[in-house]
């Protein structure tokens, strides 16, 4: 990284770039303390709320994101699915950057949204009751939505989010869908509680696909597996 | 910085080995050519791609780390720029053929000559090809059966005349597939299934495909899909005569006394410096990059950047833009399936026709809403949380399907790649800065092909449709053309027929950068077959040019 750091990188601190790694990212499974821990567990529950079917809480969304910013050592599964890839390198170093950054949002978020829920219900957020909890969220998200100008929703149907620019409610629903739908390698999406929800039948691991055993065809159109495979006896 | 021998001269050198850098570098060396490949990105095999959105989709697996390669972009030259992740292709042995599902359509023999079929449009830059469908048809033969495509010839009404059917048959149906064909038939229009990127069948050697749910933005951990690293790299492999050298950098081009380009300089993966002299040149690092890569090559010959005598380098650039109709249907269309892209499309409003009061046209195809989870792409009015979020994606998930377009957008002098004057990237190299602004031919083309694609979904029966409109050119395609354009006036191209600098005698560039205008279809077919002649052309001339 040049010394001069350009526009991109004076938001990160220049001590997330090149501070010692041990410093900066203590080598466990887990960031949140137990307050911003149970605080997130209940925002979370109200991002994919439980119905007559498990919700962000079962599926455990709260153990995929403390796993995320507990440092970089869960960034990318192993395809296989037979643990994680180790970063090296300035993918490493990058990742150290990004995570900083979304545990500072994250920081932030939680007081935020405490000093909100003191100042209109008289209590921090996770005593509130889920109505409560829902207008401290919403009121958080419109205050958020005007101090960053409204860009935090993508146009529909754009692919490409950087979670580095999202303001911290934005960011809270993206990672709870991400922990909800996710390969549950990640920590979430227990026991694929989030594909049974939406009817997805993916693959019992990484290493069905990996290995090309899943197979999507029984969803084509009626007898279309049955030609391919036909089609393609012995190959 | 350790001192390194240098490496051996080599017949050609090649900056790229993605789609176009790929079919080069097979043709070249096939053909007796000693080859050095130089790629920005690592060399992965199938074994590091895998099943997983998080880490393909939100965590930069194979797309550029923004950190690490940001860009940014702004809609005219008075304004700031901004930090983006615009335009996203994987960089690395296979570039987008690596994270694409490989929709590949040929170019209509109209797209070669916009300008005289649709005439001047105020404010954009029409330009006829200075080739022809004609001229091209044998390489867009030689791709589909060398490559590997599936499709049924003919089946596009509007298609040129073709010298070959496909080598293999469509992909199987998909349900959403199926809608769009039951919607088209009933409005009267044409459709086809849209030609792909994969083996329906065995072909040379190589086994059919395999069909999961993770396909478009995911790499193929299987091999089986048609990619520039399952295909064109290892034949060019084969031949012994391809020296591909991933995590090389190329910082620079250098010139020689008698104005062609001497070496390329690139930093290797230990930051190592490393002269590469080659005879000939070949840039395929995308639009975007091989543009910057030519700015970023300043000498006193060239002060404003390599065979950019014309101040034309970087400009005319076009990027497409993706949007949707989206409709919802009562019973299970599952268009995860296959990856959410298999496949089926229209090029009914493809074609220029005045009396719609717009230039030109593009095409349109059935398509997913998630890739292939609902965790980044959401229907155009659902809440981004809450219950009703919930029972949305319960509810829609498997009866949503989009019909999406390909916006053909026009090529504007002021659109334009340049380097940026703040940002560098994790290399120390300034950035690409993206100036782009839309032409109100892309607002009235983009509402009418998104109206189209509703009226397809209506007709196939959905119970709700949704149209989002693109109001901007986000670069959310991952297509790139023009910075380069090949024309035969020196004055108007930066490259000549042959895909050759005017400039530069040495030097080609062979991705989309060469495309006078982007066409409504989505390009890597025809970036194959035009590297493809341009590579047989050199062949045929080495002799002389070198």
């Amino acid at each position: 990284m040049n010394e001069v750091s350009a526009p991109p990188f004076e938001d990160l601190s220049a001590d997330a770039l090149t501070a010692p790694e041990e410093t900066i990212i203590v080598s466990k499974q887990t960031f949140f303390d137990a307050h911003q821990r149970a605080t997130i567990e209940a925002a979370m529950a109200r991002i994919i709320p439980t119905d007559q079917e498990p919700g962000a809480r079962e599926a455990g969304t709260i153990d995929f994101v403390d796993r995320y910013l507990s440092g970089i050592e869960f960034i990318y599964a192993k395809p296989d699915g037979s643990g994680f890839e180790t970063l090296t390198g300035k993918r490493a170093e990058a990742w150290r950057g990004r995570v900083e950054i979304l545990r500072k949002t994250y920081v932030d978020g939680i007081a935020a949204l405490d000093v909100l829920s003191r100042e209109t219900f008289g209590t921090e957020f996770k005593t509130l009751d889920e109505r409560r909890q829902d207008e401290a969220l919403l009121r958080l998200a419109r205050k958020e939505a005007q101090a960053s100008g409204a860009q935090d929703e993508g146009p529909a149907l754009q692919q490409t989010l950087t979670e580095t620019e999202l303001s911290f409610v934005p960011l809270l629903a993206m990672h709870t869908r991400q922990g909800f739908y996710a390969d549950p390698i990640y920590g979430g999406n227990r026991d694929q509680i989030g594909w049974k929800v939406i009817g997805f039948p993916g693959p019992s691991s990484l290493l069905e696909v990996f290995t090309g055993r899943y197979s999507a065809l029984p969803w084509f159109a009626e007898g279309e597996e049955q030609k391919y495979l036909e089609a393609n006896r012995g190959e | 910085m350790a001192n390194r021998t240098k490496p051996a001269r080599a017949d050609g050198c090649i900056i790229g080995a993605g789609a176009s850098g790929a079919a080069v570098a097979k043709v070249l060396t096939e053909n007796g050519v000693k080859v050095v490949g130089l790629e920005k990105g690592p060399w992965r095999g199938r074994e590091t791609f895998g099943g997983d959105e998080l880490a393909n989709i939100n965590r930069y697996n194979l797309w550029p780390d923004p950190l690490l390669n940001p860009r940014t972009t702004r809609a005219a030259a008075h304004e700031k720029p901004r930090m983006e992740l615009f335009c996203p292709v994987p960089q690395m042995v296979g570039g987008g053929t690596v994270h694409w599902q490989g929709w590949l359509p040929r170019f209509t023999p109209n797209d070669f000559r916009l300008r005289t079929v649709a005439g001047e449009l105020k404010g954009a830059s029409l330009a006829d090809w200075p080739i022809t469908y004609d001229e091209l048809e044998p390489y867009y033969a030689k791709v589909e059966w060398a490559f590997g495509v599936s499709g049924q010839a003919g089946a596009n009404r509007f298609e040129g005349p073709r010298s070959k059917r496909y080598p293999c048959p469509p992909l199987p149906v998909s349900r959403y597939a199926e809608k769009f064909h039951k919607g088209c038939e009933a409005l009267g229009w044409n459709s086809f299934p849209t030609p792909q990127a994969a083996l329906s069948r065995a072909l040379n050697g190589r086994r059919p495909t395999v069909i999961s749910a993770f396909a478009q933005q995911h790499g193929d951990p299987t091999g089986t899909r048609s990619s520039a690293l399952n295909v064109f790299v290892p034949d060019a492999l084969k031949t012994g005569r391809f020296d591909l050298r991933p995590d090389a950098y190329v910082r620079e081009l250098t010139l020689d006394s008698s104005g062609k380009i001497k070496s390329a300089i690139y930093e290797d993966a230990e930051g190592d410096l490393i002269e590469q002299e080659a005879d000939l040149f070949f840039l395929a690092c995308g639009a975007v990059e091989s543009a910057r890569l030519l700015l970023l090559s300043k000498s006193g010959r060239f002060p404003r950047g390599l065979a950019n005598g014309s101040d034309l380098v970087g400009r005319n650039v076009t990027f497409h833009e993706y949007s949707a109709a989206v409709g919802i249907f009562e019973d299970p269309i599952y268009a995860w399936a296959g990856g959410g892209y298999v496949g089926a499309s229209s090029f009914q409003f493809y074609e220029h026709n005045p009396s719609r009061g717009f230039v030109s046209g593009g095409h349109i195809a059935c398509a997913g809403v998630g890739i292939p989870l609902p965790i980044n792409w959401r229907l155009p009015d659902a809440p981004a949380w809450g219950a009703a979020a919930k029972q949305n994606d319960r509810d829609n998930f498997n009866h949503s399907m989009a019909v999406a377009m390909v916006l053909h957008d026009m090529p504007r002098h002021e659109n334009r790649v340049e380097l940026d004057d703040e940002v560098e990237d994790a290399w120390g190299l300034p950035v690409a800065r993206i100036t782009t602004s839309v032409h109100e031919n892309d607002l009235r083309q983009g509402r009418f092909l998104i109206d189209r694609g509703a009226d397809i979904l209506e007709a196939a029966g959905a119970k709700r449709v949704q149209k989002v409109y693109a109001e901007r050119v986000t670069g959310n395609c991952s297509h790139q053309h023009g910075t380069a354009r090949m024309g035969d006036d020196p004055s108007t191209s930066v490259l000549n027929r042959w895909c050759r600098a005017h400039e530069v005698d040495n030097l080609y560039v062979v991705d989309g950068a060469p495309f006078p205008t982007g066409t409504g279809a989505n390009p890597t077919l025809t970036i194959m077959a035009n590297a493809w002649r341009v590579a047989e052309k050199v062949v045929e001339r080495r002799g002389a040019i070198g």
